[in-house]
């Protein structure tokens, strides 16, 4: 062992370092970015989640206890909750805004809601839930039972029930009957991550090959020589796509069969169309490779675009912040996350079941994507091959 | 015409004719700009001043392409392929695949053996040979060769030179660039290249009859001395 050797080698070593200033400056940059966005997310305010109310109650009057109208309490207590945004809906109006997610959850006053409680001594709620995310449900059924519990002890000591029935005892004052329009009482968080877990994997994975294949066709010194045939920078992006895309739909089907039925997530809608979506995942995946190659020298560069170019997508990308919990000054960025379209129609295939029909816009957003990366992948080889 | 980069005058004002069916070799020292000048002709660059032609058609022209083999001065191949897949690969993308073209030419090379051998096994040597094979696979009529035979051991390199003369006399044209001197008496004509400018051309004979020199070595260095004192005022 001789020190000098040793400190010649790391001196050589910090030299090569210091000689990749760009290594340099990801190694400060890099991570810098990654914490401030996560600081951002963890620390947003949580959004109100919107609640439809439908209050057909009618109420009672009696000469007795006067007027009594429990569902319009229930409401007014829901609604001076910090965590929920009400919105009165009529009856028809509250299936079309649950469908099209503008509220989460949806609770239905019934006209006899007053007069069923004085019989029962119990307030039965019928709580109709999006569903799709299983945090969010469960958060939703403790704020209105909390509202229900709040609207109740309001009622102080009055005599609703004339004394008939004192000892209510052993019911539950307030029992809360869940519908579920997507999902269900089973499904878990990793039900709602597992399908964007997949299209995050395999855009990562076709992402990373496509940016060291490419980068190796260059060094290896194969990119000139192609350039020399009559080849045309757009054969060359459509083979990769091609190419490379196949073993992302591989890699998709053994990820997606595992998670199905090793893993046992809960899964509705169909499998093809599942395939569709990570097809074009990976071919984003692929172009975006091919682009971010002509900025790397090394493999080790290659590297260094996770912080830049995957992470973001997945933090931002709805992956496991909804958009609409993510601050409102970074709203903007997830439109522009191709991870983003493939997540969302991910989610509404597996967990809502949607089909092509209703989850095109998503598809189209990608396809476009893709054509615009085709063309700026084309057009950044232009270096290479003439 | 003339290749610049930035301030670097890399070709200055060659002008070259290069005859159907002969072999012209290009002579030079390291830096003297034959890879560039070799890439200015496949239309790799593009010239600052001044154009090309290559078989009649203007360059770049990528169809013109299809009927040139090009062999870089580094063997570029792909490591994780076969010799054959590779040689293949080069002629289906060039658009002339014969599998008996390409056995002839995998035994031109001497790499019968190792055909089947991915080439991450090879030798230099052997890579060099790949390479070869590779420029040659789709049946070129014009061969742009940069240093071809460097890293090929002598024997080869009899065997290298009398294919390019059969090659030569089947009407195919071939630019053959080299910094040694000895193997370009082998070719039918000569340019002598130094700092981007072609200093003389003509036949081994003539250029050493030229300079009354005994050797091509010689003969160089006479025609580079002269054009200095020219250069100075």
């Amino acid at each position: 062992m001789n020190g000098k050797r040793v400190l010649t080698i790391a001196l050589r070593v910090i030299r090569q370092v210091i000689r990749d200033r760009r290594t340099v400056a990801l190694i400060v940059l890099g991570p810098i970015l990654i914490i401030t966005l996560g600081s951002l997310l963890f620390r947003a305010k949580q959004a109100k989640i919107p609640l439809g109310v439908v209050d057909q109650d009618q109420g009672i009057t009696s000469p007795v206890t006067g007027s009594l109208n429990l569902g319009q309490r229930i409401v007014e207590e829901l609604d001076s909750s910090d965590s929920l945004s009400i919105s009165h809906l009529s009856r028809s109006e509250a299936d079309d805004r649950l469908k099209d997610g503008t509220v989460q959850a949806v609770v239905l006053f019934p006209e006899d809601f007053t007069q069923g409680f004085l019989k029962t001594q119990q307030v039965i709620l019928d709580l109709r839930l999006e569903g799709s995310d299983p945090v969010k449900s469960r958060s939703i059924q403790a704020l209105v039972a909390q509202g229900a519990m709040k609207g109740l002890a309001n009622l102080g000591n009055r005599n609703l029930n004339g004394g008939t029935g004192g000892s209510g005892g052993e019911l539950q004052p307030v029992n809360i009957q869940t519908t579920y329009l997507y999902g269900g009482r089973e499904f878990d968080t990793f039900d709602y991550v597992a399908p964007v877990y997949i299209a995050t994997i395999v855009m990562f994975f076709v992402f990373l090959l496509a940016c060291v294949a490419f980068l190796r066709e260059r060094s290896q010194g194969t990119m000139e020589r192609l350039a020399a045939t009559p080849t045309t920078r757009g054969e060359i992006v459509l083979g990769y796509m091609i190419g490379l895309g196949i073993f992302a739909l591989l890699q998709a089907a053994v990820i997606l069969f595992f998670t199905v039925w090793v893993l046992d997530i809960h899964f509705y809608g169909s499998l093809a169309i599942l395939f569709l979506i990570i097809a074009l995942l990976a071919l984003v995946g692929v172009t975006m490779g091919i682009q971010a190659s002509a900025f790397a020298r090394t493999e080790f560069q290659v590297l260094q675009f996770i912080p830049l170019l995957i992470l973001p997508q997945v933090l931002l990308g709805g992956t496991f912040w909804a958009v609409a919990d993510m601050p409102v000054y970074l709203q903007p960025l997830a439109y522009v996350m191709p991870l983003y379209y493939a997540n969302m129609a991910m989610r509404d295939v597996m967990l809502k079941g949607w089909s092509l029909a209703e989850i095109w816009p998503y598809l189209a957003v990608l396809i476009g994507i893709t054509m615009v990366f085709i063309l700026l992948s084309t057009l950044m080889m232009r270096r290479e091959v003439a | 015409m003339s290749k610049n980069f930035g301030s670097i005058r890399a070709v200055d004002n060659v002008s070259i004719s290069i005859r159907t069916g002969e072999i012209y070799g290009l002579l030079g020292p390291n830096g003297s700009g034959k890879t560039t000048l070799i890439r200015l002709f496949l239309g790799l660059l593009r010239p600052t001043s001044g154009g090309i032609r290559l078989l009649g058609e203007k360059i770049p022209n990528k169809k013109v392409l299809g009927k040139v083999g090009y062999m870089t001065q580094a063997s570029a191949l792909y490591e994780e392929l076969t010799v054959r897949e590779n040689i293949a690969f080069f002629a289906q993308i060039s658009g002339h695949y014969d599998r008996k073209w390409i056995d002839e030419v995998i035994e031109l090379v001497d790499l019968t053996e190792r055909e089947k051998s991915p080439v991450r096994t090879l030798s230099g040597g052997m890579r060099q040979r790949t390479s070869l094979a590779c420029a040659l696979a789709h049946h070129p009529q014009l061969m742009l060769l940069d240093e071809p035979t460097v890293g090929v051991d002598p024997q080869l390199r009899v065997t290298f030179w009398s294919y390019f003369h059969q090659l030569a006399e089947r009407g195919v044209t071939l630019v053959i660039s080299s910094h040694v001197m000895d193997e370009a008496e082998r070719c039918h004509r000569l340019g002598f290249l130094r700092q981007g400018r072609l200093l003389a051309e003509g036949s081994a004979a003539d250029l050493r009859h030229k300079q009354h020199a005994a050797t091509l070595e010689e003969a160089f260095l006479k025609f580079a001395s002269v054009r200095e004192k020219g250069a100075l005022p």
